[in-house]
């Protein structure tokens, strides 16, 4: 779409420069806490690195912690977008089950190839999706109710499908998930070149896109952040990669395949939400609804694409799921749905819609993902670390909400 | 009153809407010319704000005709009256709060290159806009949570300027705001007339309608029941026509008394 009116002419540079301080720090409110969350993923991994006599960063467990919650990463991708524009899905888990199922049936009964198997599993994630989203969004049935209906419908499906375990899948379809890049290129003191490869070209992508951003803003003379802030930040995140490139590369098989898969799924799906019409809708249907619809946004096109989505996510999980697991079975992908949920919520997520990002869901889902395997290397008992895992959860929130509310008061 | 253009910029003819059994409009007219400012007002369900949502696309009429330049349209939504140059501000502001002012400006009909937003180039235009309306938001980017109710305002005026419209409608824009923000949202709809727009007003504010009104037209029952020249008629006039008592030059003190048998 076009519109009539001329740019501005330049500006007098500093123009927009010129912004009060209060103001300066209210537009940092939300990438503050997009650092919060940062910081006390970190925070965890330093506490559990000591606390396990540095056992939890070791190359092996690393590369086991992306393997073993990819799946919720994946999940909390869709599930974000969902929270965002104010619903919720609680149907997660049982699609897995059921996407798994038939994605595992279809190999060892029907003989198709693994990879026709996957594009099958996306696919029928995609119509369960849209399933539910033609209820939520056409016949206008709450997302919890469809959604809860959904987890009944599916695992009842799954169950039917599935009976009982089907095993026997491909190898090609198992390395999905335990799989690692081929390090082609052999080593250099003892560390995956590939892996070291793949590090580089991020950081270096990273920089680039980051640096070329900046200089547009420059050259439409907007808004940037200051200098030394904007060079701290890359620091910190080339130096975050770095050192997880470090490390994978001493792992037994060198970069992880799903860190792959979620890597890419992380980089569309930011820029979907981030700079795409589509993601700048989701928002504002969930900041308000009536008024996104009164500005001519579709929004009932919205909420059915946002719930497809979902459901290939959903389909994607299970593909991961199963590949783990070596085989379906129909009670795969319990309590899915709450660790997508909590991802998202810990990840700064608000539950009246309208805010969260991408990198919060992820960084929500490793700070569950660091909790599981901390805890289970110190050995606490499973009982105790679904309590510990709960009230992380609840206190993220409060925390969240106090700073809030402290921040409308000021 | 009299324009250099014949031809008004927005004709209503014989405007009717039921809902159910109640009439809430009945044969209305009304005419709007580019740089002018026609007030609506009138008493609570006088039907001011029916009228607005059938110029906005919100509701369509029952019977009778709206004319752009003397040419018979059909406004069955936001977006139709949005293409046919007409810009509502609406009662309940249609703004999202976590959005910032930009996203705002351009919600619903972003800017892209493929599929990718331009958001520099919106930016830019968002500032272009602010600045025509002389308004004080401190910055395109701060997020509309951060905003005070009047620059909220602005902003909800300043989004019917995104892709040249020709008739503003605002509906109570007003309503709820301190008195220099009031001020600050009237100095905002003379500009609009400046820029030459054809504004409606919706108020039940008399000052705020006296103070940038150019035509003052009364509703009643959702009929017709007055047309004024905002210059020249009394304050009474007006509350008379909208309360439907006699229009009294004075107060007859014996009006109150109970009349002797």
């Amino acid at each position: 779409m076009t519109t009539d009116l001329n740019p501005a002419p330049a500006a007098p540079p500093g123009a927009q420069a010129r912004v009060p301080l209060g103001q300066r720090m209210a537009g940092l409110g939300g990438n503050a806490r997009q650092y919060g969350i940062f910081g006390a993923l970190v925070v965890i991994v330093l506490l559990f690195q000591v606390l396990t006599d540095g056992k939890l960063l070791l190359a092996n467990n690393v590369a086991a912690l992306f393997q073993q919650n990819a799946y919720v990463m994946i999940l909390a991708i869709g599930m974000v977008m969902v929270i965002v524009a104010g619903h919720i899905d609680l149907s997660v888990g049982s699609v897995v089950a059921f996407v798994g199922g038939i994605v595992a049936v279809s190999m060892r009964d029907m003989g198709l190839p693994w990879l026709v198997a996957v594009l099958l599993g996306l696919a029928v994630g995609g119509v369960v999706g849209a399933w539910q989203g033609y209820w939520v969004a056409y016949v206008g049935i709450p997302a919890f109710i469809v959604t809860l209906a959904g987890m009944l419908i599916f695992r009842g499906l799954a169950l039917v499908i599935v009976g009982e375990t089907v095993a026997g899948l491909p190898s090609q379809f198992i390395a999905i998930s335990k799989g690692s890049l081929p390090n082609f290129l052999g080593y250099a003191n003892n560390m995956d070149v590939v892996t070291i490869l793949i590090g580089v070209l991020a950081i270096g992508a990273i920089v680039v896109s980051q640096v070329r951003a900046r200089r547009s803003l420059r050259k439409h003379e907007l808004y940037v952040e200051p200098v030394g802030l904007f060079a701290t930040k890359l620091a910190l995140v080339a130096i975050g990669i770095g050192v997880l490139t470090v490390i994978l590369s001493f792992s037994a098989g060198g970069t992880p395949t799903v860190l792959v898969i979620v890597g890419v799924l992380i980089v569309a799906y930011t820029f979907l939400m981030g700079r795409t019409v589509f993601g700048r809708h989701i928002y504002a249907i969930g900041g308000n609804r009536l008024a996104a619809s009164l500005s001519g946004v579709d929004t009932r096109r919205v909420d059915f694409w946002i719930f497809v989505n979902m459901g290939v996510l959903a389909g994607a999980a299970a593909i991961v799921t199963t590949a783990r697991a070596g085989a379906a079975i129909a009670s795969a992908g319990q309590n899915f749905e709450l660790d997508a949920i909590a991802a998202c919520f810990i990840g700064g997520a608000a539950v009246t819609g309208g805010i969260g990002r991408i990198s919060g869901a992820i960084v929500g889902a490793l700070i569950m993902g660091v909790l599981n395997m901390g805890l289970s290397i110190l050995s606490v008992d499973p009982s105790w670390q679904m309590a510990i895992k709960g009230l992380v959860l609840l206190f993220a929130v409060a925390f969240d909400l106090i700073n809030k509310r402290r921040a409308g008061t000021r | 009153m009299s324009t250099a253009n014949d031809v008004p910029l927005l004709s209503l003819r014989g405007l009717g809407k039921r809902f159910g059994a109640v009439e809430a409009l009945v044969d209305v007219d009304l005419d709007v010319y580019a740089h002018e400012v026609v007030a609506l007002v009138g008493d609570n369900g006088a039907g001011k704000s029916t009228v607005a949502k059938m110029i906005s696309g919100v509701l369509t009429p029952d019977t009778g005709l709206i004319e752009i330049d003397g040419e018979t349209v059909t406004i069955p939504t936001p977006i139709a009256a949005h293409a046919l140059g007409i810009a509502t501000v609406f009662q309940e502001l249609a703004l999202a709060d976590n959005l910032d002012v930009t996203s705002n400006l351009f919600l619903g009909r972003e800017l892209h290159r493929g599929r990718v937003r331009d958001d520099e180039t919106m930016e830019q235009i968002a500032r272009k806009v602010l600045r025509d309306l002389n308004s004080r938001i401190p910055s395109v980017k701060s997020p509309l949570s951060t905003l005070s109710k009047g620059q909220r305002q602005s902003v909800a005026i300043a989004r019917t300027l995104i892709g040249r419209p020709r008739i503003v409608v605002l509906d109570e824009p007003t309503a709820a705001l301190s008195v220099s923000q009031t001020a600050e949202v009237l100095t905002h709809i003379e500009r609009l007339r400046d820029l030459g727009l054809g504004v409606v007003l919706i108020s039940h504010n008399m000052n705020d309608v006296r103070a940038v009104s150019d035509r003052i037209i009364v509703l009643r029952h959702g009929r017709n029941n007055g047309e004024f020249d905002a210059a020249t008629v009394s304050h009474e006039a007006i509350l008379a026509a909208i309360t439907g008592a006699p229009p009294t030059r004075e107060l007859d003190p014996t009006a109150f008394l109970p009349t002797p048998h």
